[in-house]
């Protein structure tokens, strides 16, 4: 048994003299979505700077705010969305950003320059943002359709999809019952429950990750997801009609910030310069069809890709666009709620 | 398929299926066996097929095409991916066979203080939702000043896979004959050494039922994963994860085909290797 | 061995006992004081219910994978030695494939226009394409494919070692086959079966990828709602809570199960 300790031990030693060794400074560690900054934009970056990039991923908000809590890596550069930016903010856990050293933020377009969860950019830079809207085939729903109220019919019971998220579920009953999406009392969610138990009765599948999935293959006909997923099926096939709820849209905005304790600030701010460019901005639109922060960048965009009414909804008014606001504690109670309402 | 035996003349000859099961026995068990191997099989063949079709989408057949093959051979990132799954879940299989054989061992021959509290213990990590796993282990590894990479992914994997290694040889040794043991002690074996050379050969196929089911556990698994790699570790279900929101590329089929294209060449090589061997 | 078990599996199940008593602050960083307010807030009906569907689950699919995967087991065990690993690897390969690139497969067999109902209306065996996927029976048999390898695997190991004088001895006795199976066959390899369903059952309860994917999505498992108190609710306590709960019912059961046995045997 002392034996096996023994070795353990030595094991562990070991290990973290190897770790310890290849440990380089010269290295711009992001903690990123998966699959959100393409390799071929790294490599470019590491071509022209000779910066090395390394590169962990998560796949939500939360996941990334434990593991940063935890202190597991050093990351320089992390994407948070604009919710999870302005908690950050809150808590002082962002270093202010030095913008001598990113002139391209002239590329931004103004409207992303004066956000409210972080006005004037003075901590995050917008890297992609997106809607959360209406997608429905137009071959079997006939229309027309404008708002959450022509989605969640009876004639379409049991033929949609919607995103697997609870802050979503919520702030959609909010703003098709006239609240504002961000008020998230307990006497609101009261008020919204008989709502969100109709609709959520008659919806067939949640997915957040893709439920692209289900549409294409026919399994639903109508969905509410995210603009991005719209944009894909719309290329696949035009039949895919996406509109913008009438009620009131709900905008994302993913960003860029460094955390205060991140070991290369110089670096993470050349690379936030750097993914500014309007060509780097193209690149990174070519593989994710979202609605762009980059005015720039914009410019370079196809016709097809311009035309695609789920990325650049035609007639958007942007300011109407509805932000999330972080509910803090709150969170457990809009999670509690939709558990509560899929198990009746 | 019989000639072998009549090498070995010593022990009864020995029938295709059943000693002397009646025909309508095996014809039985063998079309079962027929049927489940066609529904493991079913999905893997339309993976297989679709990696040579020319559409991003699964859906419909469009036409032959290699190209998948060719991205997928300059896609460095997602073999890269591939290969820290395979260093991960090849050492992960080799720890999680020794903790568990010899885990399972010192459970079944000794008796000790607290043996039946340790005996539960091990289950713990396969009852225990991964994501509680992975933030536990994760704030660990913290506090140890372990930095993330693989050693702590691959501490973590062990962790939750040589239950699995453990129950099965725990199941191979209920009524093992003590008299094996105790000839080869009798022969002035060490306890290891008696060990080493009857017991292990004993339990050799639980332990490679074990080290299958722990190889195909970690090379698999995602979400302890999140929380326990470094930059360095990214592993392919990682990388999976995150391609299905911008749609699954066929380049994924193409190298599962790969995969279990070299793995099938690899087990039929060594059975016609070890063939040979006897003939 | 010992050191592995007490630093990595004892010291966090510790760890997370402590955290469920505690609370988090609003970014879901647990602030340590000592409150029961989780475990009150865990014996609500609502999550009760959920680890009443989830283990529901399990115990139809570990019955499932048991009736499918002993009659395999048996052929591969009773099977000559040559074949016998080869076509326990085959059992085994098929899921050297990604998970979600297996159950992405099934979901294209399954949904409306998917290859099953196209098969089906072709040969007019249905006129209409039926709705396969997002139904429990999409789930049961996403559970039962990904589980069926952790049955076969350990009664196959069992079966392996039956001693063939024995069997042979009982036909030559005149038993019928059905009789030596049962009083022969079964009980010797009763530690493989008990081994399966532990295999299986146990983690099928926690699974949950299977039931979202394949499910649509509209029960939630105790695992999934486990997993959104870390990655969605920000709140660790409660899901440490649940955790520990579950942690403690299992090894309850356990520890009933084997002294029922110790009983037994005296």
């Amino acid at each position: 048994m002392k034996k096996h300790t023994t070795l353990l031990s030595a094991a562990i030693a070991g290990a973290m003299l190897l770790a310890g060794c290849g440990k380089k400074d010269d290295t711009l560690n992001l903690f990123v979505w998966t699959e959100y900054v393409p390799q071929a934009v790294l490599d470019k970056f590491t071509e022209e700077t000779g910066i090395k990039v390394a590169m962990e991923t998560y796949s939500s908000n939360e996941e990334m705010t434990q593991k940063l809590f935890a202190g597991g890596g050093n990351y320089d550069l992390i994407q948070p969305s604009e919710y999870t930016v302005e908690a950050l903010i809150k808590d002082n856990y962002l270093q202010p950003l030095d913008h001598a050293k990113i002139p391209n933020l002239k590329n931004l377009a103004p409207e992303f320059r004066e956000m409210p969860f972080d006005p004037g950019n003075k901590y995050s830079v917008p890297w992609l943002s997106g809607f959360v809207g209406i997608t429905y085939n137009a071959e079997t729903i006939p229309g027309p359709v404008v708002g959450y109220s022509d989605v969640f019919t009876a004639n379409n019971a049991g033929r949609i999809v919607t995103l697997d998220d609870s802050r979503e579920l919520v702030s959609w009953a909010m703003t098709a019952s006239g609240l504002p999406i961000n008020d998230v009392t307990d006497e609101n969610l009261e008020k919204i429950k008989p709502l969100l138990q109709d609709w959520m009765s008659k919806i067939k599948v949640f997915d957040s990750d893709s439920p692209k999935t289900s549409l294409s293959n026919g399994d639903v006909d109508i969905g509410v997801i995210w603009s991005g997923e719209g944009a894909i099926l719309f290329n696949q096939n035009p039949k895919f009609q996406w509109v913008l709820p009438a009620e009131g849209f709900h905008m994302f905005i993913d960003s860029l910030a460094i955390p205060k304790t991140a070991k290369n600030k110089e670096m993470a701010e050349e690379f936030i310069n750097f993914i500014l460019r309007p060509d780097i901005g193209k690149m990174i639109l070519d593989e994710f069809p979202y609605y762009s922060p980059n005015a720039e960048a914009r410019k370079l965009l196809s016709d097809a890709e311009r035309n695609n009414p789920a990325s650049y909804p035609p007639g958007l008014d942007i300011t109407k666009a509805l932000l999330f606001k972080d509910v803090g504690a709150q969170g457990s109670k809009v999670d509690e709620l939709i558990t509560s309402l899929k198990v009746q | 398929m019989t000639s072998s035996n009549e090498f070995a003349p010593v022990l009864p000859a020995r029938r295709w299926w059943l000693p002397r099961g009646p025909a309508i026995q095996r014809v039985f068990f063998g079309t079962w066996t027929a049927g489940v191997f066609a529904f493991l099989y079913i999905p893997i063949l339309l993976l297989v097929f679709y990696s040579f079709n020319d559409s991003k989408l699964n859906l419909q057949w469009v036409g032959f095409t290699t190209k998948w093959y060719g991205l997928l051979l300059q896609n460095e990132v997602l073999i890269r991916a591939f290969q820290n799954s395979l260093i991960v879940a090849c050492v992960t299989t080799v720890l999680s066979v020794v903790i568990g054989t010899s885990a399972a061992w010192l459970l079944y021959r000794y008796r000790f203080p607290a043996q039946q509290t340790l005996g539960l213990l091990i289950f713990i990590p396969m009852v225990m939702p991964e994501v509680l796993m992975g933030v536990s282990l994760l704030v660990l590894f913290v506090n140890l000043g372990l930095p993330l990479g693989y050693t702590t992914l691959i501490i973590a994997h062990t962790t939750f896979c040589f239950p699995f290694v453990l129950v099965g040889v725990q199941a191979r040794l209920q009524g093992i004959d003590p008299a094996l043991e105790e000839a080869a002690l009798d022969l002035g074996a060490t306890p290891l050494k008696a060990f080493w050379l009857v017991i292990v050969p004993y339990l050799m196929p639980a332990i490679i039922a074990g080290a299958l089911m722990a190889f195909t556990l970690s090379f698999d698994e995602y979400i302890v994963t999140v929380f326990t790699s470094g930059a360095d570790s990214q592993t392919l279900p990682l990388k999976v994860y995150g391609m299905v929101r911008v749609g699954l590329n066929p380049q994924l089929n193409a190298l599962s085909t790969l995969f279990i294209g070299a793995t099938a060449l690899l087990v039929i090589a060594s059975q016609v290797f070890s063939r040979n061997k006897s003939t | 061995m010992l050191g592995w078990l007490l630093l990595f599996v004892v010291v966090p199940t510790l760890m997370l006992v402590v955290i469920s008593f505690c609370e988090r602050d609003s970014l879901g960083r647990v602030i340590f004081t000592f409150s029961t307010e989780n475990y009150v807030r865990a014996f609500d009906w609502m999550w009760l219910k959920i680890l009443g569907i989830s283990v529901w689950y399990a115990f139809l699919t570990t019955v499932i994978c048991l009736l499918l995967g002993y009659p395999v087991a048996y052929f591969i065990g009773r099977s000559s030695e040559r074949v016998r690993g080869l076509l326990i690897m085959l059992v085994m390969i098929p899921f050297w494939t990604s998970f979600l690139v297996r159950t992405y497969a099934w979901i294209s067999i399954l949904s409306q226009e998917g290859l099953l109902n196209a098969a089906l209306t072709s040969m007019r065996i249905v006129s209409e394409p039926i709705g396969f996927l997002y139904t429990p029976f999409a789930v049961v048999l996403g559970l039962v494919y990904n589980f069926l390898p952790f049955m076969i695997l350990p009664i196959y190991t069992s079966v392996e070692k039956l001693d063939n004088s024995l069997i042979e001895a009982a036909y030559d006795l005149g038993a019928r086959p059905a009789r030596v199976f049962g009083q022969i066959v079964l009980p010797l390899t009763q530690p493989g079966i008990a081994a399966g369903i532990l295999l299986v059952f146990v983690p099928a309860i926690a699974m949950f990828a299977i039931t979202t994917l394949m499910g649509g999505g509209t029960n939630p498992t105790i695992g999934e709602v486990i997993q959104n108190q870390f990655t969605k609710a920000r709140n660790q306590p409660f899901g440490a809570a649940l955790g520990v709960l579950l942690l403690v019912i299992f090894i309850f059961s356990l520890w009933l199960s084997t002294k029922f046995r110790r009983a037994e045997d005296q």
